[in-house]
């Protein structure tokens, strides 16, 4: 009898099963462990955390390092996903032509048409005639404002809306002797062209302009011809939602949704070559990608926006793997399509508009990482022979097989950080492997991006744990509605926030955006790289490329313990009529551990006594 | 050694007097400011109204003392804060509380007295917090804790999150400045500051509700 043990170094996590051997094929585990992998996967820095899983391991054992017989390490897959993003649109508007924004309070509602006037011109306007929009500088108080507004109102000036700097809106309006409709914080006010016709529109609580942003009703107001309506069509569009609004004519304003030119992708196949401009967006690049197969390499336009992502993914790969720069070579890519909130070019609010990004995910193949010259550091430190196991996913996949319940032809999916990777083993026990880009990490950016969030751990927090709302400091609500009450009172600095909760508590987002539009955001990226992920390399590995072919499919590693992922893959492939579920690795581990006791399951087929 | 008060206040004195005056912050340093007048409406009660934000100030605040440590009025003080409530379409409440001249303790009153348990705590050099209710007096929603940089424009942010709060919405906290040289350059005036303000505490007093008089 000896004792062995597994040890699985991935991305994240470095696991380990211990177990004795009896003879061939004659295996009892004995425990298992976790913990996280010090350094990047494939360096020697790896070792201490390998250790600090053998010890976890063996300590309930009472069974010294030194009385293991082998250590067996994974041949760890030589991939490694980097993620970029890219914006294809901006908006531009030209000669100021219009406001539209959502300043938390303005003031008064309604709709409302006159000609732009400074509030320092309005003592010598006219009475009579004509209808006034007063534009008002954040230099004078509100007081004194509402007072100007009054006294020109009562000489008879008809004074029909206002556009306001500072954050007065309800304030001036409380004060006046008739409302009037309110369009405050507009951050430059010194832009707003004087002297113009101009409409005002602000919605009630909890509505949307209705006016503004149709264009008929533009039209309408200021009597322009079909071809001037076209035009206001993308005016219209960016109003669209907002609960105030200003449109002013001015003789050139325009806005414009620009596409920056941001280079071509070009996919290289066994006998094909296509190239696909970026700015088409995700669908049109993938669409593309699926006609090539196999797919080769990747390459990008050089000298442009794509071709120094590209550029940037492969100089990290290439540090990583000492390899030559120009060794390096990209194999996959996942496009999405996503949204990345932008400041409108010359805009008068301050506004920020969703411009289309595409967001890419590269997958690099490397030369075997020198997992060799780490089993021999290993040997060194803890005096017990190393050996380097089989490949990755054929062990994975022996690991899933020991899930009760399942049996060949078994598929898995591992969705990890950089990589999706999928693993069919037939009834003839042959194996089929595939890795594909795009993965965790991809979903972390899209979250960060879309949210607009700037902060990467608090996106990957969002990821991976749900959300709830802090209603008083001692009940929350959380995001599928139900209700939890505290005996203690919660940290003050949660008070009213959205908070996701984390293994180590509660942790605030600070985000503008509902609790319903996070959960929304958090989905959709995990349908887009996920879901689609697991479908692209699904069909990859099974027969024929028949997805119906697979009866069983597990989902093996981190993101199998993911608390939404696994019924997201599962809803996806339910029209396919295969089982599918989280794998339970020996019936104890869950989706842990698979490639660990593939491990030692191999090694126990070879053993001779 | 024995320190005494006097002692402490003749030294902030000498050392106010090497101290070469700024005139950075305090725009109008030593303009005398008119004490606000108060009605006082009667012992404070707990209001009911959701809609609601109280205020509470020091026995000192607009009488005996009528200006910030930065010079803003007192009356100004008010109108911000009180613009602030506005500008969300909540009310605020005005208290005077007797018993103590600590921020926190006059800011939980204040929350205790307030519909929808959010009160702003502010003192006369300026120093302030948003609390609320469920608190402990010593935790806080926001705290500004150099008095120097309450300027206008934040306490009308401070009114404006207060009413936030009260609303149930999540307003970005307010930014807090932090200045190195608030704490060698205000110190010594605080603590004088500080000394005049409690003078003024009357223990056991209870609190008074206010409407300002114009």
């Amino acid at each position: 009898m000896i004792y062995i043990a597994g040890v699985d170094i991935g991305n994240n996590t470095t696991e380990v099963a211990v177990a004795q051997v009896f003879g061939k094929e004659d295996v009892r585990f004995l425990s298992s462990s976790m913990v996280r992998t010090v350094g990047i996967k494939g360096t020697l820095r790896n070792v201490m955390g390998v250790i600090d899983a053998l010890d976890q391991a063996l300590e309930p054992l009472g069974i010294a390092r030194k009385q293991l017989d082998v250590v067996l390490l994974n041949e760890a897959t030589p991939v490694i996903g980097d993620i970029a993003m890219e914006t294809i649109t901006e908006t531009v508007i030209t000669e100021s032509a219009m406001i539209g924004h959502n300043p938390a309070t303005p003031g008064g509602w309604g709709l409302a048409q006159g000609r732009t006037i400074r509030l320092e011109d309005l003592k010598t306007a006219s009475a009579g005639g004509d209808s006034w929009v007063v534009v008002v500088p954040g230099t004078v108080e509100f007081e004194a404002v509402a007072r100007q507004l009054n006294e020109a109102t009562a000489r008879g000036c008809k004074i029909t809306a206002a556009i306001v700097q500072k954050d007065d809106g309800v304030l001036i309006n409380n004060r006046l002797s008739s409302p009037i409709p309110i369009v405050d914080e507009v951050k430059f006010i010194d832009r707003v062209p004087v002297g113009m016709p101009a409409a005002v529109e602000v919605a009630q609580v909890g509505r949307t302009i209705e006016k503004l942003s149709n264009p008929y009703d533009i039209a309408t107001l200021f009597q322009l011809d079909p071809d001037e309506t076209r035009q206001v069509v993308p005016i219209a569009r960016a109003l669209m939602g907002t609960r105030s609004a200003v449109v002013i004519k001015t003789p050139k304003g325009d806005i414009e949704e620009r596409r920056i030119p941001a280079g071509k992708i070009i996919l290289i196949g066994h006998r094909q070559r296509v190239e696909v401009p970026v700015d088409e967006g995700a669908d049109a690049i993938m669409a593309k990608a699926a006609t090539v197969y196999p797919l080769e390499e990747v390459q990008a336009e050089t000298g442009t926006n794509v071709g120094g992502m590209f550029e940037q993914v492969r100089q990290v790969m290439a540090d990583l793997t000492d390899m030559p720069v120009s060794a390096v070579r990209v194999q996959d890519i996942l496009a999405v399509d996503t949204f990345k909130p932008q400041q409108i070019l010359g805009s008068l609010a301050g506004e920020y508009a969703m411009g289309n990004a595409v967001g890419l995910a590269a997958m690099v193949s490397t030369q075997k990482l020198p997992m060799q010259r780490l089993a021999r550091k290993l040997e060194e430190e803890i005096g017990v022979r190393v050996v380097v196991g089989g490949v990755e996913a054929d062990m994975a996949i022996r690991g899933a097989l020991t899930t009760p319940g399942t049996r060949a032809p078994l598929a898995i999916v591992d969705v990890g950080g950089g990589s999706t990777d999928a693993s069919l083993i037939t009834e003839g026990r042959e194996i089929h492997s595939t890795h594909h880009a795009g993965a965790g990490d991809m979903v972390t950016l899209l979250i960060n991006t879309e949210l607009g969030l700037e902060n990467f751990d608090l996106a990957e927090n969002i990821k991976r744990y749900p959300l709830a709302r802090v209603e008083s400091l001692f009940h929350m609500r959380h995001e599928n509605g139900s209700v939890e009450f505290f005996r203690e009172p919660l940290d003050p600095r949660l008070f009213g926030r959205t908070v996701v909760l984390t293994d180590s508590g509660a942790v605030p987002v600070e985000s503008k955006e509902l609790l319903a539009k996070i959960v929304a955001v958090r989905q959709q990226a995990k349908r887009k790289v996920f879901v689609r992920n697991t479908l692209r390399a699904l069909e990859r590995v099974a027969p024929a490329g028949n997805i119906r072919l697979v009866s069983f499919v597990a989902l093996v590693g981190g993101s199998g313990l993911d608390f939404e992922i696994p019924k997201m893959i599962s809803d996806a492939l339910l029209e396919y009529g295969v089982v599918t579920g989280r794998a339970n690795v020996r019936g104890t581990e869950g989706p842990r551990n698979a490639v660990a006791t593939g491990l030692v399951l191999a090694f126990a087929q070879e053993y001779q006594g | 050694m024995q320190i005494s008060e006097e002692m402490v206040r003749q030294i902030i004195l000498e050392v106010l007097q090497q101290t070469p005056t700024t005139t950075t912050a305090t725009k109008n340093p030593g303009v005398t400011v008119p004490p606000l007048s108060f009605r006082e409406i009667g012992t404070a009660k707990a209001g009911t109204d959701r809609n609601e934000v109280v205020i509470g100030v020091p026995p000192a605040f607009g009488t005996a003392m009528t200006k910030t440590i930065i010079d803003i009025p007192h009356s100004d003080v008010l109108k911000e804060l009180f613009a602030g409530i506005e500008e969300e379409g909540l009310k605020a409440r005005l208290v005077r509380v007797g018993r103590t001249a600590d921020v926190g303790a006059i800011a939980h009153d204040a929350a205790m007295l307030s519909g929808s348990g959010i009160g702003i705590g502010i003192l006369c050099r300026g120093t302030a917090v948003i609390h609320q209710r469920d608190l402990e007096i010593l935790q806080n929603l926001e705290l500004f804790p150099q008095c120097p940089l309450v300027d206008r424009d934040v306490l009308r942010a401070i009114g404006r999150n207060a009413a936030k709060y009260a609303k149930g919405e999540h307003p970005t906290p307010v930014p807090t400045r932090s200045d190195p040289m608030a704490r060698p350059k205000y110190q010594g005036l605080a603590a004088l500051l500080h000394n005049k303000e409690t003078q003024h505490v009357k223990l056991g007093a209870p609190s008074v509700e206010l409407a300002v008089q114009r």
